[in-house]
């Protein structure tokens, strides 16, 4: 087996690399930071060579948590000898910004006796611009291969291969006399980078001059600005509004199937099983997959586009004044997706303090665990009306306000949190790399989106699926499903009941909410299972329909709601938290304080609520 | 002058970067390209204070008010 390193710095498109070689999905993204983690996979066409994906670096010295985890892991396995060939990857229409950490590479393998070479990617890119890099020249003045390849279209893959196959073969390490000649005497070798891309490198400026038009749109004063909060709002209504269609067609479908399986089995306990556990409980949840895969869909087109750097740039001034940098903005939005991943993306902040702060405001975040729960709400309580063709509609409104509602909370937090600490006003500087501006990999997205909505439904629809048939077993036994009231869950739920009582919640839902601590998106399931055993020999009804006919007032509704916002109510974040910040005191005293805070602010909704709506 | 003071469109030569900015950040920028002599243009400034955008070569870098105000240069006729 022969072990091959991907490195480079930032958005040199190793992971797309790492993907064209593997055949792995990675996630890839058009900003500065994205691989937080090193990720390794073999070759398709050579199952003996295995390939690692470190995180970007722009030189061996460590300023981010991410940097330090790749640098440690690369000069790790070259000391140790278990490195066959380093593969530098520098960006050919920023040559000067890759050569640099790749001279500082090349010193390495030098040291360490290993072979490298250089892949120049984007190629295509200089293609289309007419624009030209000089390989043969820079090969030949670092004595090492430069392969120019596009790992967006696989063009140069070929030449890839072979030249790793020689490389690998031969064992021959780079030719260089000394580290000193190389970098003309600079430790870090920048200088002699620039003076490379200078000679080797595309000549002009034209690609800096086509950014800088559509930079100057989307980061203008005011149109700026208000082109945000349209993508914004765009973003929040696609989720609720564009996937309902797809939603209807799954819920009918779920039912067209319920009515058909459920009579092939022995009437009594099977029927009862099939129908209110895994046509009630299971099917209540699928529901929600297309909802899911439009978010990753969205949260990816602006990833791959470019224009999350903008995004960051535009919120770093207002994210200062909640204590954040508008470097928090990514691992937030990302958090919009998923908090796991969002608490990773976190690492790129280099000061301590904002990185702690993001910790925070990330669990706030409307993630798509959440999204369940709102629709299911919203769908109980909101009128589906809507208008321009179904672009925009009531229930998508709600659905933004739901989502700025955690955000807002989350900015609260951090203010409060950031203005106790003496140390908040310092340590802030703002330096963040601009991407040129992309058009979205359609294939590797929907790829992405389809493989994120798979692990939704496997995960935790094993989590729910285990969950619904204790409550299902719960709520059956032991009168046979007779009498929900009367069942083992309906004692459980009576003894449980006066804590939810103040919010107006009956023993039904205060079950779901226990359940829910587990991951969110279970209350659903638990929702289903419940309705589903009381509605006994019903026909199949969306769940969103029985919890509007249950009698639950709208003060109970919004507080649940605000309950779902603020609650840390995930197992996982709670874990990936304490892995992060390298114990578990932020996540335990994070648990109680949003716990409590969430309980207060449902109980005061549904007081106030109750009073203006009589 | 500092680099937060080089008005759009305009390009400069870096001659220091100051002390008061963190040796870490000093260390990235200089990574980045900006060492004392490299040319420098201002090709955006948002307004309401946010991040100004600076290029080096063929890249492009927002650099916020403290680090930019730490880059000490000489503009260039």
């Amino acid at each position: 087996m022969k072990q091959v390193a991907l490195i480079g710095s930032p958005n040199s498109g190793k992971s797309l690399l790492f993907n064209r070689i593997t055949g792995l999905n990675q996630k890839v993204a058009n900003f500065p930071g994205i691989t937080v983690d090193m990720a390794s996979g073999h070759s398709q066409s050579h199952a003996d060579w295995r390939f690692i994906d470190f995180p970007g670096v722009y030189s061996l010295t460590a300023l981010s948590g991410e940097e330090q985890a790749a640098i440690a892991g690369f000069t790790t396995l070259l000391e140790r000898g278990e490195l066959d060939l380093v593969v530098a990857i520098v960006d050919a229409t920023r040559l000067d910004k890759g050569l640099g950490f790749a001279l500082q590479a090349l010193s390495l393998c030098q040291r360490h006796n290993v072979p490298m070479l250089i892949a120049a990617n984007m190629i295509d890119v200089l293609e289309r611009h007419n624009l030209t890099l000089d390989c043969d020249g820079l090969g030949g003045a670092l004595a090492v291969p430069v392969i120019p390849l596009s790992a967006r279209s696989g063009s140069g893959l070929d030449l890839l291969n072979s030249a790793v196959e020689k490389l690998l073969e031969t064992g021959q390490p780079p030719a260089q006399a000394s580290v000193a000649d190389l970098i003309g005497g600079d430790e870090q070798g920048h200088w002699r980078a620039q003076q490379l891309a200078e000679q080797y490198g595309p000549k002009g400026d034209l690609l800096v001059v086509s950014q800088t038009r559509i930079d100057s749109w989307f980061l203008h004063s005011w149109f700026g600005g208000a082109l945000f909060f349209a993508i914004m709002y765009l973003f929040f209504q696609s989720i609720f509004t564009w996937a309902a269609p797809a939603m209807d067609a799954v819920e009918s479908a779920i039912g067209w199937l319920a009515e058909r399986v459920t009579p092939l089995f022995p009437e009594g306990l099977a029927q009862d099983f099939v129908h209110d556990a895994l046509f009630g409980g299971i099917g209540a949840f699928l529901v929600f997959v297309p909802q899911i895969f439009v978010l990753t869909v969205v949260v990816g087109i602006l990833e791959d586009s470019g224009y999350l750097a903008r995004a960051a740039v535009i919120c770093h001034r207002p994210l200062r004044f909640f204590g954040l940098t508008g470097k928090s903005f990514i691992p937030m939005l990302s958090g919009v997706a998923c908090a796991i991943p969002g608490i990773y993306a976190a690492r790129t902040i280099e000061s301590p303090l904002r990185r702690r702060l993001t910790y925070m405001a990330i669990p706030l975040m409307p993630c798509s665990a959440r999204l369940p729960v709102y629709a299911l709400l919203i769908a109980a309580f909101i009128p589906a009306q809507s208008a321009l063709g179904g672009l925009f509609g009531w229930q998508g409104l709600a659905m933004f306000g739901i989502y700025l509602f955690g955000i807002v909370t989350a900015l609260m937090v951090t203010a409060l949190v950031s203005r106790s600490d003496s140390q908040a006003n310092q340590d802030l500087p703002f330096v963040l790399e601009m991407p040129p501006y992309r058009l979205p990999s359609w294939r590797p997205l929907l790829r992405g989106a389809w493989e994120r909505s798979a692990l939704f439904v496997t995960k935790a629809g094993q989590i729910i699926f285990i969950v619904t048939v204790i409550i299902w077993l719960l709520g059956y036994f032991p009168n046979y499903g007779s009498s929900l009231a009367d069942s083992w869950l309906g004692q459980i739920g009576r003894f449980i009941e006066p804590v939810f009582a103040p919010i107006g919640l009956d023993w039904q839902y205060g079950v779901a909410l226990i359940t829910s601590f587990l991951a969110r998106e279970v209350f659903v399931g638990t929702l289903g299972a419940l309705y589903g055993i009381a509605a006994q020999g019903d026909e199949f009804v969306g769940l969103a329909d029985r919890v509007a006919a249950s009698g639950l007032s709208l003060g109970s509704g919004v507080a649940l709601l605000i309950l779902f916002a603020i609650a840390l109510q995930c197992v996982s974040t709670l874990a990936v938290l304490r892995r992060e910040s390298g114990s578990w005191n932020l996540p335990i005293k994070l648990f109680i304080a949003y716990g409590l805070l969430a309980y207060a602010l449902a109980w005061l909704a549904f007081q106030m609520t109750t009073l203006f709506s009589g | 002058m500092t680099l937060w003071q080089l008005p759009a469109g305009s390009s400069a030569t870096i001659a220091a970067l100051d002390e008061k900015l963190d040796s870490r950040y000093r260390q990235r920028i200089r990574e980045l390209g900006f060492s004392v002599g490299a040319t420098v243009r201002c090709i955006l400034q948002p307004g309401l204070g946010a991040p100004r955008q600076y290029a080096i070569n063929n890249s492009v870098y927002s650099l916020d008010r403290q680090v930019a105000d730490a880059i000490v240069c000489k503009a260039q006729p």
